[in-house]
């Protein structure tokens, strides 16, 4: 009888999913081990890359471009992280302006360069510039693109300094407002942002699927252009081929957030752990091979396994959070 | 006054009558897409009592359908980025044409005839130019495409004939996608919404922008009041968090008024807004959140928060003989006793059918 009470016991709680989730905790774990760290090491690299181009441009080229590539890492560590700090004052855009499908910042760059602007030399008056100048993405263009590196412009490094001292200042206040308090906001819960440590975790966990959205859809999917049209031409990063680095880079830092929102769920990490290998064996730093028919077939393959692990998530981690997928709330038209 | 059937019958002796109807398909009051239990997907009639009155199969998802004025017909649009819509005659269910974009284009899932039926006009994205266009169709002559114009904006999603029949207004969202990114939005730090009124010919004769704080605010979704007022429905695409008004009214050559729920009632919107509908006569305007599960309701002449109704799910929305009308991604099709959102329903059908996004009044 007994046995009996409890099988039908467990049927009326069913519904309710598995295991109660400590919400709290989940927020506080993905604060600390995640946001606070990258963030961190972002405001950290940014500014030793701030220092380098003071010091070494244009005498040591290669230790402005370690200093670069080391923060632009940082900063792949942190891009899914699309909310509060990060938005304030379109500072994440400001950071990171790609795609740029009308070809912005070449032309913003050009024009800064050939007026002498003063905002070159005014850190201040930089920050007023189109963002389509700002951040890591046109200081790619300055280190790598032949337009900007043969016979370069006169006042190049003085734009570098500035667009460094910029990607520091950004990378420092997001830093300084989640340790002054939107981290603790978040992990309360308890305020007009969050309301409820529900809504953190929802915004956390639409942080995860909309990274990996933009990896497989945006990464992948400009350069791999149809298959009558490729555009390798449109990888994120080419110039400093980063573009294969880009994708991995992401799928960690991904990895890293689903693991601690769903307390490390098998499944959603062996989706990531696939999705991670392909990409590491790619070998095709900035998908120029999208071009070729085999090289396309990988970069899809890649593409299919991240859409994949997105599924996974969506399958295994929403309802463990409450978290609905209506079948028009998650239109988004 | 003469009944409907002998002012039809007196047509008929003019000459005048087309010789079929809306009648000829059952009467619907409303189209709606939806899925089916088995994944396939189907548009249907749906009466004023909230039956299914026929079911096309669609061959996938579907946005928004555009109903012919006067015949049986409607034009069902894949959602985007599709770059076919399919003319079904709503008596057999036959397909009587299928529209496809020209090359660089897809439809962005919302059509409006023109008075006679005769044209029919889509929102298109020029997607390789990153420009919106306003495609134009004979519906007389097999869905001809017999023309285009510029949409005056990016991503035009949701356009309407005027009531003055003179005049579309388009819903330029201003966010630019490319198919071979899907649906990802290419261009949020840069994007510029407006709201476009333009003469048949495509000439502009009004733009709506929104102060630069809200250039985050995707113009989506419209519905006309009888004046020529037009309610106009957003998407957020900043920080949840910071969301602005969600919903706006505006008439020719008046500033636009924005309308926006309490705070507490505002965030449940989450940013986003599906589907409105606009009653001049009722002073009543009607906002849907599937991400909050909400219908908002305003009193548009002094902007007041009238009401929430609470529905999971909920998106398509129509006023009909001044009766407010709600259909969900759960099967409810419902009509609400009370228009100031005292929650009590006048009529309430659940189906095994996802509704769609957009519920489409007919006549």
């Amino acid at each position: 009888m007994w046995k009996y009470c409890l099988i039908l016991y467990s049927l009326l709680l069913a519904p309710a999913y598995a295991q109660e989730v400590d919400m709290p905790k989940l927020v506080t774990n993905v604060v600390n081990e995640h946001i606070l760290p990258g963030y961190e090491r972002l405001a950290t690299r940014s500014a030793a890359l701030s220092k380098a181009v003071e010091t070494s441009c244009p005498d040591n080229l290669d230790a402005v471009k370690l200093a670069y590539n080391e923060a632009f890492d940082a900063w792949m560590g942190v891009s899914h992280l699309r909310f509060g700090p990060s938005e304030d004052n379109n500072r994440a855009f400001a950071l990171a302006f790609w795609p740029d499908t009308r070809g912005f910042t070449p032309k913003t760059l050009a024009s800064l360069l050939t007026d002498n602007d003063p905002a070159i030399h005014d850190a201040e008056k930089f920050t007023t510039v189109s963002i389509a100048a700002r951040g890591f993405y046109p200081m790619e263009f300055l280190l790598y693109d032949t337009q900007f590196t043969e016979e370069p412009a006169p006042q190049r490094c003085d734009l570098m300094a500035v667009m460094a001292k910029d990607i520091a200042n950004n990378s420092a206040a997001i830093l300084r407002d989640w340790q002054a308090g939107y981290g603790e906001m978040m992990i309360k819960a308890d305020n007009d942002i969050y309301r409820a440590p529900e809504e953190a975790v929802r915004q956390l966990y639409t942080a995860l699927t909309t990274g990996l959205q933009f990896t497989a859809q945006t990464r992948l999917g400009r350069p791999m252009g149809s298959f009558e049209k490729p555009r390798p031409n449109r990888a994120e990063a080419r110039r400093s081929e980063r573009s294969q680095r880009h994708v991995l880079l992401s799928l960690q830092a991904n990895r890293q957030l689903a693991s601690l929102l769903s307390e490390n769920d098998e499944d959603i990490d062996r989706g990531f752990e696939r999705a991670i290998r392909i990409v590491e064996d790619l070998d095709d730093p900035a998908f120029a091979g999208v071009g070729s028919i085999q090289g396309r077939i990988r970069v899809e393959a890649l593409q299919g396994a991240i859409t994949l692990t997105n599924d996974l998530v969506a399958e295994y981690l929403g309802p463990k959070l409450g978290i609905s997928a209506g079948f028009n709330a998650l239109d988004g038209d | 006054m003469p009944d409907r059937r002998s002012f039809i019958t007196g047509l008929f002796a003019l000459g005048l009558c087309p010789s079929v109807t809306w009648a000829d398909a059952g009467s619907p009051a409303f189209l709606s897409a939806a899925r089916k239990p088995d994944g396939s997907y189907a548009l249907f009639g749906i009466s004023e009592q909230g039956r299914t009155i026929f079911e096309i199969a669609l061959p996938g998802r579907g946005h928004a359908a555009a109903a012919h004025p006067r015949r049986p017909e409607a034009v069902a649009f894949a959602r985007r980025p599709g770059n076919f819509a399919m003319a079904l005659d709503c008596r057999n269910g036959e397909t009587k044409a299928v529209l496809h974009c020209p090359k660089g284009r897809h439809f962005q899932g919302h059509g409006a005839f023109s008075e006679d039926g005769s044209l029919l006009y889509t929102a298109e994205n020029d997607y390789d130019h990153a420009r919106g266009v306003i495609g134009i169709w004979n519906a007389d002559q097999g869905y001809k495409r017999v023309g285009e114009f510029a949409s005056h904006g990016v991503g035009p999603h949701d356009l309407k004939l005027m009531p003055d029949k003179k005049h579309l207004v388009i819903a330029n969202g201003g966010i630019e996608t490319h198919p071979d990114s899907g649906r990802e939005k290419l261009n949020i730090p840069t994007m510029k919404p407006n709201l476009a009124y333009v003469t048949l010919d495509g000439a502009l004769v009004e733009m709506v922008e929104l102060p630069q704080a809200m250039h985050k605010s995707s113009i989506r979704h419209l519905s006309l009041g009888a004046d020529g007022t037009v309610a106009f429905a957003m998407q957020w695409q900043g920080d949840i968090n910071n969301a602005p008004a969600m919903l706006g009214l505006h008439k020719r050559g008046e500033e636009a008024r924005l309308l926006e729920a309490p705070d507490n009632e505002q965030r449940v919107l989450q940013g986003y807004v599906g589907s409105v509908a606009l009653d001049m006569e009722q002073k009543l305007l009607a906002a849907s959140s599937p991400r909050g599960g909400v219908v908002h309701q305003f009193d548009t002449d002094t902007g007041e928060f009238l009401g929430a109704i609470h529905e999971e799910d909920v998106c398509g929305l129509a006023i009909r003989d001044h009766k407010l009308v709600r259909t969900s991604g759960m099967g409810i099709v419902c009509l609400s006793e009370d228009m100031a959102g005292t929650q009590m329903d006048k009529m309430r059908v659940t189906h095994r059918y996802q509704w769609d996004n957009h519920l489409i009044p007919i006549g």
